[in-house]
């Protein structure tokens, strides 16, 4: 516990957030960029040779972010209503199902932030059930990222947004950006030592809905 | 090797003054025939296909070593990385050209592709290329095209010897000879080859082209019972060692591995040919094949790996040809076809797996006035293991004057699945343990691991899982050409529409997250353009030709999407767009344009050339996760490649020649790690006999 204390002291010195004013009709919700986010950031690789070993790993360890205060919630609140999202590796979890004991989901919109100005009223939210399946789907190519295994990349996919519902019930769209560190994907040809160590740290924007409405 | 060339050269020299067209290949197609267009002999000026000739002479002067070297220099065309050298043609992947050797397919595709570098061309006569769906002739791979390679047969007593050495330790020697009675003759021929690879990545121990030694032999036995009746007999028999040393990487634990593998390709084929009169002639001919892999790998951590492949093919073979009148000619065909595979990627290594065709093709070639050629043709394959192929053809050709003609031709093309597409069991533990199922065992090995908890979760592609069909295309070719003593200028406008391509797809997770993945036929795709070439000569000493090829790919399911506004992209902050329909480049490794540019002096005993070829830059990996190539994705850059080639003959039979290939020394260690450094070689060769000229 301490270790993970420590990182995520490390981790919210690092997060940096910049409000940009929303250009929609209801100008209250604003739009914040989240940068640099650290996700249990790789700390080791397993010895031997795959399938068992070989993999790179964390500490196992989520970083747990609020929406509604745009900030990290220590881990020992992770048993509360104070977070809305859990971010470890290219897994996302909602503060919902058995993920936590808020009122939360998720689901994935295809298309573009600006564009999603009202969540449907005929959307499902689906709630988290760890560990094969969560509010926002696990796997490449499934929700928010592919994978491209020739060069050992995660890649955002372009036109997703992923419509949440917070723990407290109110709603929030986001866009993931970037999944290294300074939100910059290194280049096909970096070497695994650099593809290892900036991996896992998230950038990604944001609008959360106060009111209880549906609508940004 | 060598020696044909420059005697072959001093003769072409010798006669042009006497024939207004000599049979240079940069001066037209003169008296050139062509067996591969229509499955019969005819001189290329009549063929109605898009056609190429590329000669003896032309093969020497480039000082081309493997069947990749020479035709990388065609216009159009393009080698592959991955899995050996294979062809690119009219911007298809290497599984749509059938590649034949004097009209029998080889086989031994590794996922597609048929390595173009076993096959040496110190004993070819001449490459036929014909462009567009030939499927009609020649059956399941014929969709892009059909290259053919008619070996040498001397029609007199010759013996030669010929070497070659190069850069990276790179070795060539050939030895041939040929025996000509009243009744048999017998040519024979063989070739050792040898390199020590190369490594364009500094500091590694893994070579991008592992060290090579490669023995070809091929024996031609012909017998003639009379001037009707002819037996022959074709044996060639390629062996290859591969040396390996790998290194994966696997999130930065590199495990090394020693490996070892061993390809043998045999050849054999017996035909019997009757001329019954003026009207009729028949051939049969027998064919059997058999290409055998066998791959060693021991790595640091002990553990032996062994992966071996044996195909089998067999076939008999009927054609009749029959003349009617003057104007009508009919072409009728069929045989039978018994193929068989086995693997350690199978199910089990012992279990043969077979697949039966029959088959019939008729062709008929009209020549409805001096002027108009009318072609039809169709083939019928019926497969045991997948639905039947019906694969039309009509082709024109109408020569407006002695100088210009048009041709046109229309046809159907297809590919049957293969044997990996269909029996592929292979689990890779060395990365991710992913999983590859063929389409037959897919359902089968799923169902079997989700009934014991194996299986976490199955995704829609799984349940699209089916019989896999051929993939289909058809092809449309439009040409001119216009050919007088000094130019020869070709233009070919082409567009292949394939449907039920096949591609592998995720179909499940097992538990622990390990993926499956299975084959269907899920995508089409297309490909457009126009293939220019223009030969001019300039006098008896200097010739000129230049090649393009403008391409456009793509898929129209992505099309459309785009054109929905279904496909995003990112902008400079990384923020989601919409992509336009002006971003999207179609396939990947496709370049937009490519070009060829050689520059020939001839002059008595002597000869030098300077060949330039150019591609423009290609999408090589989606960097923006949109899953189609888009200029906001990864490129490769474009580039120029400039190799140089001098020889002479001297008056004793002795022949020598050098060259200097790549010499920018131009390398991609990425994008084209089978493409080496600058290159130079020297070569020698030796005639015994007819050591002046023919």
């Amino acid at each position: 516990m301490k270790q993970m204390i420590f990182v995520l002291g490390v981790a919210v010195s690092l997060v940096a957030c910049s409000k940009d004013d929303n250009s929609g009709s209801n100008a209250v919700v604003e739009t914040i960029t989240v940068k640099d986010l650290s996700a249990d950031t790789i700390i080791g690789i397993t010895p031997g040779a795959p399938p068992t070993g070989g993999f790179p790993f964390g500490a196992g360890r989520y970083t747990f972010y609020s929406l509604e205060t745009n900030k990290i919630v220590p881990a020992s609140d992770s048993a509360s209503n104070k977070w809305d999202l859990a971010f470890r590796g290219t897994t996302i979890a909602t503060n919902s199902g058995n993920s936590g004991p808020g009122g939360g989901g998720a689901f994935v919109f295809v298309g573009l932030f600006n564009d999603l100005k009202t969540i449907p009223a005929d959307s499902t939210f689906r709630i988290d059930n760890a560990p094969s399946a969560f509010a926002i789907p696990t796997g490449s190519n499934r929700a928010w990222y592919v994978y491209d295994g020739i060069n050992q990349l995660v890649n955002p996919i372009p036109g997703r947004v992923l419509v949440i519902r917070t723990a407290t019930g109110k709603y929030a769209k986001v866009e993931i950006l970037n999944y290294y560190k300074g939100g910059t994907t290194p280049a096909p040809t970096a070497s695994d030592a650099i593809k290892l160590t900036t991996q896992r740290y998230y950038t990604f924007r944001y609008s959360f809905q106060p009111n209880g409405t549906k609508t940004f | 090797m060598t020696q044909r060339i420059l005697w072959l050269s001093s003769f072409l020299f010798g006669v042009s003054s006497l024939v207004a067209q000599s049979k240079d290949t940069l001066s037209g197609s003169g008296a050139v025939t062509v067996f591969t267009a229509t499955k019969t002999e005819r001189l290329l000026s009549n063929i109605a296909v898009p056609v190429q000739i590329i000669g003896q002479k032309t093969i020497q002067q480039a000082g081309s070593l493997r069947l990749s070297d020479i035709l990388s220099e065609q216009t159009g065309l393009f080698m592959t990385n991955g899995f050996g050298t294979g062809v690119s043609m009219q911007g298809l992947n290497p599984d749509y050209t059938l590649i034949l050797i004097d009209g029998e397919p080889l086989i031994g595709r590794t996922s597609g592709v048929l390595d173009l570098k076993r096959i040496t061309v110190g004993n070819i006569k001449q490459i036929e290329i014909v462009r567009g769906p030939s499927s009609s002739l020649y059956g399941s791979e014929a969709m892009a095209g059909v290259i053919n390679i008619i070996t040498d047969k001397s029609r007199k007593n010759s013996l030669s010897v010929g070497t070659r050495y190069g850069s990276y330790n790179t070795a060539d020697i050939n030895l041939k000879g040929s025996i000509r009675t009243n009744r048999i003759n017998y040519q024979g021929f063989g070739n050792y080859y040898r390199t020590d690879g190369f490594s364009i990545r500094p500091n590694s121990r893994e070579r991008s082209v592992a060290p090579i030694e490669r023995i070809t032999q091929q024996h031609h036995l012909g017998y003639r019972f009379n001037d009707q009746t002819n037996l022959s007999l074709n044996i060639r028999y390629n062996h290859e060692t591969i040396k390996n040393n790998i290194t994966v990487t696997n999130n930065g634990n590199a495990i090394n591995s020693t490996g070892l593998e061993k390809n043998d390709d045999l050849n054999a084929t017996l035909q019997l040919s009757h001329q019954f009169n003026q009207r009729i002639k028949n051939a049969t001919r027998l064919y059997g094949t058999q290409f055998k892999s066998l791959q060693e790998l021991v790595s640091d951590n002990g553990l032996p790996y062994t992966d071996a492949f044996k195909q089998q093919f067999a076939r008999i073979e009927n054609q009749t040809d029959v003349q009617i009148g003057k104007a009508l000619e009919l072409n009728i065909g069929g045989g039978y076809i018994h193929e068989t595979a086995s693997s350690t990627r199978y199910d089990n290594s012992e279990s043969v797996k077979t697949n039966r065709i029959g088959y019939a093709y008729i062709q008929s070639e009209l020549k409805a006035s001096e002027k108009l050629t009318l072609i039809g043709g169709a083939r019928y394959d019926h497969n045991e293991l997948f639905a039947a192929a019906f694969s039309p053809k009509l082709a024109l050709q109408y020569k407006l004057n002695p100088k210009f003609s048009v041709k046109a031709s229309i046809g159907r093309g297809f590919k049957a699945p293969d044997f990996r597409q269909l029996y592929l069991n292979f689990t890779n533990t060395a990365a991710g343990s992913y999983s590859v199922f063929g389409s037959v065992e897919a359902q089968k090995i799923i169902n079997e691991l989700n009934r014991i908890g194996q299986i976490s979760s199955l995704e829609p592609a799984f349940y699209q899982l089916n019989n896999l069909q051929p993939e289909y295309s058809t092809g449309l070719n439009i040409g001119v050409s216009f050919q007088n003593t000094q130019w020869h200028i070709t233009a070919n406008l082409f567009r292949n529409n394939i449907d039920n391509l096949i591609d592998s797809r995720l179909v499940a997770y097992k538990t622990g997250g390990a993926q499956i993945f299975s084959y269907l036929n899920v995508k089409n795709a297309f490909t457009q353009g126009i293939e220019t070439d223009i030969k001019f000569k300039y006098n008896a000493r200097w010739s000129f030709a230049a090649g393009y090829q403008f391409l456009l790919t793509g898929d129209q399911a992505d099309i459309n999407a785009i054109n929905e506004g279904k496909v995003f992209t990112r902008d400079a902050n990384g923020f989601s767009r919409r992509m336009s329909r002006s971003e999207y480049v179609g396939l990947p490794n496709r370049s937009k344009h490519m070009a060829n540019f050689k520059v020939q002096y001839d002059y008595q005993d002597f000869f030098a050339n300077l060949r330039t070829l150019y591609r423009s830059r290609w999408a090589t990996t989606d960097t923006d996760g949109n899953g189609l190539f888009n200029s906001n994705d990864a490129f490769a850059d474009g580039y120029v490649q400039l190799n140089l080639s001098v020889g002479k003959t001297l008056q004793n039979g002795l022949n020598i020649q050098t060259g200097i290939d790549n010499l920018f020394n131009y390398t991609d260690v990425l994008n084209l790690p089978n493409l080496p450094g600058r290159i130079v070689y020297m070569s020698l060769s030796y005639n015994f006999f007819n050591k002046t000229s023919k």
